[in-house]
């Protein structure tokens, strides 16, 4: 067991300090590591929090609170896999350490059991941050009385422990599955994107019904519950929480066996399945023919997109912002009628700063800038050498996340314009600050890229998904969006024209903030990385 | 070609790596620079490159200062690290034509260069797989035909021979060469102290940061080998 938690002890300590600096003092990887901690930790909380404490609204003068708990645990099932399932090709089975730790005296199960615990852990973390708050909100909110005792809480820490450990042994199948179709199908990154849209679109129905089951739930609160029968470990788990031993215990099973399956079973091969998922021959049969040249900017751009299009992990985690938008704008205007009637019941909204707001958030998950930097890492050599300058390079990873948002800004700002029967000032306003925020997001993105890299990281999961600067290049434009809905409000208790200008100008002064920092500072520090 | 003048390099922490190196590397040389692990040799190289900042002395390549125009300094070079990582999201064939775009070589020249070196380096058939795909060996001789293929002024090589089979070692010993009578220089890094005897007109050897010999190989080894010398210098013989 000693050799087992100090491997255990290596992959942990790799994912904690994913999020760090790689250049900073122990203090300040310390600082940072735990900033990201609290900022998942708050959104955990805050989130379920909410939700759990509008549904137990709904469902506690019914007695349905079991309902709290299944959507709650569908949550937190979901949203591990979400978070873990595209790591695991990396995590598990990809990692730097590979030759080293499977040389070394220890079995290859216990090796695969010693990562697949990290991953188990993150989980963790992910189900503690959205079962306790459903538990909180029960302990204050129920009618029954339940959430006050002793054995809830015990009861409640079972599940917290063990749903974990099912998300973890679907995560590393579906991970096993991504990592076995990037090594064999020959267009590895076209296999895994396929995958990954397969997998997001299975999300979505399952997201939409959760929508539908959610609206219907006060009704029929009993029949949901039914029609949830697929869905059984959750029930258990449900059921169990609120007071059923032998639910629970059929849960935990549930949740242990595919685990200790899981980790077996691939234990077993796993000395093979990492080969297998390297293995990958260079063939000998190209013949050379007549090749073109293009320019330095056209060279730096092309390879920009290569590895935005090429590595499934970034497009999808940071092109689905974009995805978003121009899907809402085409929605938007097919289905006007219908958005046309809703829109009617609720007279007087402020349609245009709405629909900058929600652009505005679509957009603030596209994070294609700020993971650049770490992700040129041991790369990052290649453009220190060429004779392109500083200012250029980073000027070119700038204006590549513009080349992708732009467009689909202009995409989407006209398909809502038409949507929503917006004047031609108002259609041009929202083109304008959406572009404006464009311009600011990217350039700001860029400096958090440069100012919190992570260079060293032992693949690109770690630094697309879960580096600092990935994390604040798009919760910060969140909170900007954010000041911006106040400064509107506050500027509307004035004047109209105000209520536009106030955030407008944050988001002028923001932009010119950033592209000039940019400018004068941003060259200095890549140079010091 | 080079010219290195009191060049200093201090790291966070205050650790010198190098102190006060200066040395000259001349057109049709080629230059060896040979020390210990740790002695400031990569430290040194990264510099020249352009890669690595530094704030005291100056370097000057082919009159490009690479403090005050490292762009012009960086056109007439071209730099290998001692284990090129190269972009595995990438074709071979699309690597060199990245590289070739970067230094605005002309496309029939770059096609003609790709052929000769990546046939002598028995590559071309490999040129069409992602780099991700190739062995350690392979990458190197891909860094090394993106490096032969900017026909660089000066070429600077940490450790060009780890990794390379003999056959590769002695077509890049032939280039290195052929580079040479053109005009141009190469400066490189390396343990294997007999190539570095057979192969350079001139070798260096630092100390802890600071140069403790240079000169003419003849010269410097005399009667005796390089790795006597080498060894007397450091110390441990």
């Amino acid at each position: 067991m000693k050799k087992f938690f100090a491997l255990l002890k290596v992959s942990v300590k790799s994912m904690l300090l994913s999020s760090t600096n790689a250049r900073g003092s122990s203090r300040k990887k310390a600082a940072t590591g735990v900033g990201a901690m609290l900022l998942i930790a708050f959104l955990g909380l805050y989130l379920s929090g909410l939700y759990s404490s509008l549904l137990m609204q709904v469902l506690s003068p019914i007695h349905m609170e079991v309902l709290v708990f299944i959507f709650m645990g569908m949550g937190a099932l979901v949203g591990g896999l979400l978070f873990t399932t595209f790591a695991i090709k990396g995590v598990v089975f990809g990692g730097k350490d590979n030759d080293l730790l499977l040389s070394m005296p220890v079995s290859s199960t216990m090796l695969m059991a010693s990562r697949v615990t990290a991953i188990y852990l993150e989980n963790l973390l992910f189900s503690f941050f959205v079962l306790a708050p459903a538990g909180a909100v029960c302990a204050f909110m129920t009618q029954s009385g339940v959430g006050h005792s002793l054995l809830f809480w015990v009861r409640l820490i079972i599940a917290v422990f063990a749903l974990p450990l099912l998300d973890t042994a679907l995560s590393v199948l579906f991970g096993a599955l991504v990592a076995f179709l990037s090594a064999k199908v020959s267009k590895g990154a076209l296999g895994q994107n396929i995958v990954m849209a397969l997998y997001l679109v299975a999300v979505m129905w399952f997201c939409f019904n959760l929508n539908g089951m959610i609206e219907g739930l006060a009704a029929n609160a009993a029949g949901v519950k039914e029609s949830l029968s697929w869905a059984a470990p959750m029930l258990w788990m449900a059921d169990g929480v609120m007071g059923d031993w032998g639910k629970l215990l059929a849960f935990a099973a549930c949740c242990i066996v595919p685990f200790a399956l899981v980790v077996y079973g691939l234990g077993r091969v796993y000395r093979q399945a990492v080969t297998a998922f390297q293995a990958r021959a260079a063939r000998n049969d190209y013949k050379l023919s007549a090749q073109a040249a293009s320019g330095q900017k056209k060279a730096l751009l092309a390879k920009e997109a290569r590895r935005f299009f090429g590595t499934p992990m970034y497009f999808w985690n940071s092109g689905i912002g974009l995805m978003m938008l121009v899907a809402l704008g085409v929605a938007a205007l097919v289905m006007r009628d219908d958005l046309r009637i809703y829109l009617g019941l609720l007279e007087g909204l402020p349609l245009m700063p709405m629909a900058a707001l929600v652009m505005g958030f679509c957009l603030s998950m596209c994070v294609i800038a700020a993971p650049s930097i770490s992700l040129e890492g041991k790369y990052l050599w290649i453009l220190r050498e060429a004779p392109v300058g500083e200012s250029a390079l980073l000027w070119i990873k700038t204006g590549f996340q513009l080349l992708l948002s732009v467009p689909c800004t202009v995409i989407a700002g006209v398909c809502l314009a038409a949507a929503l029967e917006l004047s031609p000032l108002e259609g041009g306003l929202l083109l304008a600050l959406t572009g404006l925020f464009d311009l600011a997001h990217a350039a700001f993105g860029m400096l958090v890229g440069l100012a919190f890299p992570k260079l060293d990281a032992v693949n690109e999961t770690v630094v697309v998904k879960q580096s600092l600067a990935v994390c604040l290049g798009m919760f910060v434009p969140m909170a900007v969006l954010g000041l911006c809905a106040l400064l509107y409000w506050l500027g509307g208790m004035a004047s109209a024209a105000l209520a536009l200008a106030l955030p407008a100008a944050l988001l002028a002064v923001w932009a010119a903030v950033c592209a000039t920092l940019l400018a004068k500072r941003g060259p200095a520090m890549l140079r010091a990385l | 070609m080079l010219r290195i003048e009191h060049y200093s390099k201090t790291y966070p922490g205050g650790k010198k790596a190098v102190d006060g190196l200066t040395l000259h590397v001349r057109p049709g040389e080629i230059y060896g620079f040979i020390g210990h692990n740790g002695a400031g040799k990569t430290t040194t190289l990264r510099a020249c490159a352009g890669v690595m900042d530094f704030t005291e002395g100056t370097i000057i390549i082919d009159g490009h200062d690479v403090k005050k125009d490292p762009v012009g300094a960086k056109r007439v070079t071209a730099f290998l690290p001692d284990n090129p990582d190269l972009y595995e999201f990438m074709k071979g064939i699309d690597y060199l034509n990245f590289i070739a775009d970067l230094y605005d070589i002309p496309a029939d020249q770059r096609t003609r260069d790709i052929g000769r070196f990546g046939d002598a380096f028995e590559l071309t058939g490999n040129l069409g797989s992602p780099i991700g795909s190739y062995s350690h060996g392979m990458r190197q001789k891909l860094a090394l035909i993106s490096a032969f293929i900017r026909r660089p002024r000066l070429l600077i090589l940490d450790e060009p021979f780890v990794g390379l089979d003999p056959s590769a070692s002695h077509i890049m010993k032939g280039y290195l060469a052929e580079l040479c009578q053109n005009g141009s220089a190469v400066f490189f890094s390396t343990h294997v102290l007999e190539v570095a005897e057979k192969l350079c007109h001139q070798i260096a050897i630092i100390k802890d940061g600071r140069l403790v010999k240079c000169g003419p190989t003849e010269q410097l080894v005399g009667d005796s080998s390089l790795e006597d010398v080498f060894l007397e210098l450091e110390g441990d013989k």
